[in-house]
């Protein structure tokens, strides 16, 4: 728990950093509120518009009591209990609109954080997933903005309002008799001092709880996700051990939190009332000699009890608020992430594919520069071609396409389209030069034809069935009564993983690309229908640009060009007729294929 | 059990704490007020001396002393208070989501196709929430609020119980509105919870499947979404505002009403000598403070329903009962493993989904132990869902599944999955290191090591690859790894079972042909004696095995060795034929 050891060392540098940084969080949310600062304004004048009213109520008792219970006089007692009965009502309708009002406001501007933080997510390249899991993130869109949202409910932005009326208090007890009002301020220094310990403790508590509660859903994704193998390899004990584990952490954090928070409240409770014994004490004295009035004292009394109710409002809020400051601290660090893949401000846009796609030179490494993934890598795709990549597994073809849509960025070299570097064009144009069927296709919860079409407004309904048809997906379709609109699960559950792939092959057809990119998109279907696809395809599809990814030969044998990967490096490349001539690779693999059994017996 | 049976029982697990923590807050109570009546002497104190211009010192630097002993008092009895009750409310929390972990770690796999993940978590996350302030918040205010009506009403009765009475007469009303309020609490609430649910399933999905939407270019679709779900979310967190945020001023409202008829009937009565003026003004000093009580119940009672409502959303979870699950009474065993084990029989199989999909209808077959059998077939044919049912993933809907001539049903599904090695069709890895990944399938006394599941599973050259080894993290579900190697992990990781029955559900999709080669000689080493099902779309693959079924349209269509099959020229021939075609053309 290095938070914890780093607050108790922390120096003041590090103190005052804390400090700025607080500022800059507030002058952030503060981005998020301003669209509806009128409303939180009518919040905060609401707010002592409803406590007056409940002070009149004492007031118009007390006339009642002068000016009809004293003097026995019924008549007019029933517009006073009428005067009554509007401050009721009005005080009900006020209180009821602030708290609305506040519901109202707070909740906008926090829908408009969620979605921007969404909306950054959109923006990270693939990258940042693969290192931080889905159950984190999805704490920060969900309960690290519910924790604001508290703060805001609970009346956060009323501390203004206390503070004012602390302001207020002051400069009366100054007024009043200003060497008492400085005994009273002598507790100020102490409060401030606990309240600036307790904001480390209590920052710090709730930073690891945050921590924490991420931990916890990124755990139990996973195992949600995993449930099946979980059960399959019969560990479920042990993951609800590792489970309670990581469950009782969150626990024993948030014991620290309430530990800090209780402790907190009821030193500004006692100081309160130690304050107002001081006053007495002191007062007393100050009586004796001379310098206070009795009466004076009196008032002040009244008055410092009046003093500290504001600040034990606040310091009950004061948690809220740590807990909001620690969840936006976590927010503001994702939208902060530049691990964005983006358009250069001058990014040129991208219409269509004219002529070739070039690799030069490229090395690429998902780690550090001892581990490449891509060495000296270099070949082209001309317009129309058809390009295959094969190699043994791990070899880097999967890779290749991740470059050329630019999921990564290379390190070194060039990659070209149309003689531009792809750092160069807009990338949301390169990429919508490509269909891609990745290697695990990936579904929507939706239907069939969300799946399919993707966007909305793209793809019309006879490219929809053709897309369907020609992967042979029509017979599936048919099957269900209500069509392509189907249900699918999420993740596609509800499917084999063959007609998973169809559904992917299907979606990357129907928006007719540049370049169809083919990463083992029939590795799960039966040769049969594999074959059939493939000549659909064909026919549909002539002079179609494509990269294609197969371990099955045979099913790469008629394209134009095949490129051989082995660790990384190209190892050859040309036709299937020029690199069986040469006898190197390829040939190699060729010939494991047709040593096959089966196919030796059909021969025989 | 009732819901709110099953509250009490979280209630009573945790009694000490509540329990010490109610009788702190009782003290913190008791002392907090007494700072007042101390604070009122020693400002009648004053007052006196101001008459008689007189003051004894002493006596007001004791009282001086009384507070702030009374002071400190208050605040450690508070910090205990809050100590034990707010603990308490996490251990619930605790416990609860352990339960639901534990439970879920029982559900069964149609239970897990039917939710949406980011449901799931959802509910154990964020009402669970709900349920842990119900709880801690709520007690903590039951507590607070019962002792203030106490101590208001006994001092409002001892001042005069008419005038009490008069102040209390609103309150009736209560018990036939505030059902209105706590009913529409609930409903709202749940609605409320049910949008984060779908706000977080919807996160959940474009989290998971970030590299289809980079790829589509599909951010503003994404965007869209995401904004419609929230943009509800907001409407429905109003509609709960309007309800919630109406019953503290509602309750502000009934404790004003009986301020009014004190004012009114009280004061009459005061005019009419019926009371003393000094018991009206006495009186009407202690009705103000009934208000915040009164207001604070309101509060604790919306709290109670969002908290119910919460918790009955965690039904969908405690309460669903997994279809595949140990036998009530009697399980049976598995025959000991001998040196031929691994009888697979299928009897009038049928197995139908849950959207009426009839995946398998009326499958006869006999595997007989230790031999290798290939299961091909078409895409959609129902292979996978046969595999399923020998690991018990399912259980059939008709029918019965044997192995070593034991009904599956009639053993603990632990003891089937012990059993057997699978390696599922879509490779899954959790993100741990490779080597933790393949230890998940550790079985003691299976005699095989890591590097043997390594070398056995064709992994050795990329574990040499890999920036550390077997110590690499591979991210969730496997991201880090190509394609082939996570099928080959999930190899290894089956392999380390030297299970009784190994499938692989078309396990070497992703692989190349050498590799592919490699895996299956390594592997008819090891599983000699034990028996094999292979799911697979390859011929390549089909050189070691002893027997070819074909699965067509939920049934066994053909089944033979390879020679047979293409001499009786059905599906597997044409099958074959197309492989042919394309290699030849
Ligand atoms: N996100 C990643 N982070 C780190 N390493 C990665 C990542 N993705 C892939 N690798 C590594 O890069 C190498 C090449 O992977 P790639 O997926 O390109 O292989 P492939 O040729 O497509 O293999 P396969 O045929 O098995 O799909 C592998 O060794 C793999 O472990
Ligand atoms: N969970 C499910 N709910 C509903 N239908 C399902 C479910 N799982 C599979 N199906 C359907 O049942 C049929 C058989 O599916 P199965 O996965 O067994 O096929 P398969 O032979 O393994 O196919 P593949 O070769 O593509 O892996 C398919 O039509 C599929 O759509
Ligand atoms: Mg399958």
């Amino acid at each position: 728990m290095s938070a914890e050891t780093s607050t108790d060392h922390r120096d003041e540098a590090e103190v005052s950093a804390e400090q700025a940084r607080d500022g800059r969080i507030a002058v952030r949310l503060w981005a998020f509120i301003r669209p509806y600062r009128v409303l939180f304004a009518l919040c905060m004048l609401l707010l002592p518009v409803a406590s007056a009213l409940s002070l009149l109520q004492p007031h118009l008792i007390q006339l009642a009591i002068d000016n009809h219970f004293v003097p026995r006089k019924e008549e007019g007692l029933g517009l006073l209990v009428l005067a009554f009965a509007a401050t009721i009502l009005a005080e009900f309708f006020l209180r009821y609109a602030q708290i609305y009002l506040m519901e109202l406001a707070g909740q906008r501007a926090l829908r408009d954080l969620r979605c921007a933080v969404f909306a950054h997510i959109q923006r990270l390249r693939i990258a940042y997933f693969h290192r931080n899991p889905v159950g984190r993130l999805m704490t920060r869109l969900t309960s690290d903005v519910d924790s604001l949202q508290e703060a805001l409910s609970s009346g956060v932005v009323t501390i203004i309002g206390d503070l004012f009326t602390l302001a207020a208090i002051v400069v009366i007890l100054l007024a009043k008799n200003w060497r008492l009002a400085l005994v009273t301020f002598a507790v100020v220094p102490v409060l401030l001092g606990v309240s600036f310990v307790f904001r480390l403790l209590i920052r710090a508590a709730y930073r690891v709880l945050r921590t924490k509660i991420a931990r916890l859903n990124a755990d139990l994704q996973e195992a949600v996700t995993g449930m099946g193998v979980v059960q399959l390899f019969v560990h479920e004990e042990a993951s609800k051990a590792a489970y309670d584990e990581v469950n009782r952490d969150h626990r024993d954090a948030a014991y620290k939190s309430i530990r800090w928070d209780a402790v907190l409240y009821a030193i500004v409770e006692m100081i309160g009332s130690i304050a107002i014994a001081g006053i007495i004490w002191w007062g007393a004295g100050e009586a004796v000699a001379g310098y206070a009035t009795l009466g004076v004292l009196v008032a002040f009394v009244e008055y410092v009890q009046k003093f500290f109710i504001p600040i034990r409002d606040l310091s009950q809020k004061y948690a809220v608020v740590q807990s909001a400051m620690a969840s936006a601290e976590r927010l503001f660090e994702l939208l902060d992430s530049t691990e964005i893949i983006e358009d250069a401000p001058d990014a040129r846009p991208l219409d269509g594919f004219e002529d070739r796609i070039e690799f030069r030179n490229v090395w690429f490494t998902y780690t550090d520069e001892d581990n490449w993934v891509l060495r000296d890598v270099s070949f082209t795709i001309d317009k129309g071609e058809r390009v295959a990549f094969c190699g043994h597994t791990g070899a880097g073809k999967t890779t290749i396409i991740g470059l050329l849509t630019r999921m990564y960025d290379i390190q070194r070299g060039q990659i070209l389209v149309d003689g531009v570097d792809i750092r160069e064009l807009r990338l949301r144009d390169l990429r919508r030069r490509f269909s891609v069927v990745l290697q695990d296709g990936f579904l929507f919860a939706g239907s069939l034809r969300d799946n399919i079409a993707m966007r909305a407004g793209e793809v019309d309904e006879a490219r929809l069935r053709e897309a369907s048809a020609v992967v042979h997906l029509d017979r599936l379709i048919e099957r269900y009564p209500q069509g392509f609109e189907h249900p699918v699960r999420e993740r596609g559950v509800n499917l084999s993983s063959g007609e998973r792939q169809l559904v992917t092959f299907a979606r990357a057809l129907a928006h007719r690309p540049d370049v169809l990119i083919l990463d083992e998109a029939t590795a799960n279907v039966d040769t049969e229908t594999e074959a059939l696809v493939q000549a659909a395809v064909e026919a549909l599809l002539q002079h179609q640009t494509s990269v294609v990814i197969a371990h099955r030969l045979s099913t790469i044998e008629k394209v134009d060009k095949i490129v051989v990967l082995h660790h990384g490096e190209v190892a050859e490349s040309g036709s299937h007729a020029e690199l069986l001539a040469l006898g190197g690779l390829y040939a190699r693999l060729v010939e494991l294929q047709y040593t096959d059994p089966t196919r030796r017996g059909a021969d025989a | 059990m009732s819901r709110n049976r099953q509250l009490l029982r979280y209630f009573v697990k945790s009694w000490p704490s509540f329990a010490a923590g109610g009788v702190a807050l009782l003290a913190t109570n008791l002392l907090a007020l007494s700072i007042p009546r101390q604070i009122g002497a020693a400002v009648q104190h004053l007052r006196d001396a101001a008459d008689t211009a007189s003051i004894d010192v002493s006596a007001v630097e004791s009282l001086a002393w009384t507070i702030a002993a009374l002071a400190l008092g208050a605040a450690v009895a508070r910090v205990v208070s809050r100590v034990f009750i707010f603990n308490a409310g996490r251990q619930t929390e605790y416990r609860l989501r352990n339960e639901l972990f534990a439970h879920l770690t029982r559900l069964d796999r149609a239970f897990f196709e039917r939710s949406a993940t980011g449901d799931l978590t959802s509910r154990v996350v964020n009402d669970v929430t709900f349920v842990r302030l119900m709880f801690g918040f709520g007690v903590l205010h039951v507590v607070n609020t019962a002792i203030a009506y106490v101590v208001v009403l006994s001092l409002m009765l001892s001042v005069s119980p008419k005038l009490t009475l008069y102040s209390l007469l609103p309150y009736p009303i209560i018990f036939f509105t505030v059902r209105l309020f706590t009913k529409a609490v609930y409903t709202r609430t749940q609605a409320v919870q049910a949008q984060l649910s779908a706000i977080s399933a919807r996160a959940q999905e474009n989290l998971s499947g970030a590299m289809v939407v980079r790829a589509f270019a599909i951010q503003d679709r994404e965007n869209d979404a995401f904004r419609a779900l929230s943009d509800e979310y907001v409407e429905r967190n109003l509609a709960l505002a309007r309800v919630r945020g109406a019953l503290m001023p509602y309750m502000g409202v009934i404790g004003g009403l009986g301020m009014l008829i004190v004012l009114w009937l009280g004061g009459l009565e005061t005019i009419r000598e019926g009371i003393t003026l000094g018991e009206y003004i006495e009186f009407s000093a202690y009705i103000v403070t009934l208000a915040w009580p009164t207001m604070a119940m309101g509060w604790v009672l919306s709290m109670w329903h969002r908290g119910t409502a919460a918790f009955d959303r965690l039904g969908v979870i405690l309460d669903a009962k997994p279809s595949v699950a140990p036998p009530a009474t009697g399980a049976l065993h598995l025959p000991a493993i001998s040196a031929t084990s691994g009888e697979i029989q299928f009897e009038g199989v049928s197995l139908t989904y849950e959207d009426g999909t009839e995946a398998l209808r009326g499958v006869d077959l006999t595997i007989a132990a230790g031999t290798t059998v290939a299961i091909v077939g078409r895409t959609g044919g129902g292979k996978t869902s046969l595999v399923h049912l020998v690991a018990r993933m399912r259980d059939p809907t008709a029918g019965r599944v044997l192995l070593d001539g034991v009904d599956l049903r009639d053993v603990d599904p632990v003891e089937v999955r012990g059993e057997i090695g699978y390696v599922p069709q879509d490779p899954f890895l959790f993100s741990m290191t490779v080597e933790d990944n393949i230890r998940l399938g550790e079985r003691p006394g299976s005699g095989l090591t890591v590097d043997d599941a390594v070398r056995i599973a064709g992994l050795s050259d990329d574990v040499e690859i890999l920036s550390n080894g077997l110590q690499t993290l591979v991210g969730e579900r496997g991201v880090t790894l190509s394609g082939g190697q996570k099928q080959r992990v999930t190899i290894a990781r089956a392999v380390m079972r030297a299970p009784r029955v190994l499938v692989l559900d078309d396990a070497l999709a992703s692989v190349d042909t050498r590799t592919e080669r490699r895996i299956l000689d390594e592997l008819a080493a090891v599983m000699k004696g034990r028996t094999s099902l292979v799911v697979t779309h390859r011929f390549s693959a089909l050189e070691l095995v002893d027997e070819i079924v074909v699965v067509d349209e939920g049934r066994v269509a053909e089944r033979g060795s390879h020679e047979a099959l293409l001499a009786l020229g059905g599906i597997y021939a044409g099958l074959h034929r197309r492989q042919q075609m394309e290699e030849e053309a």
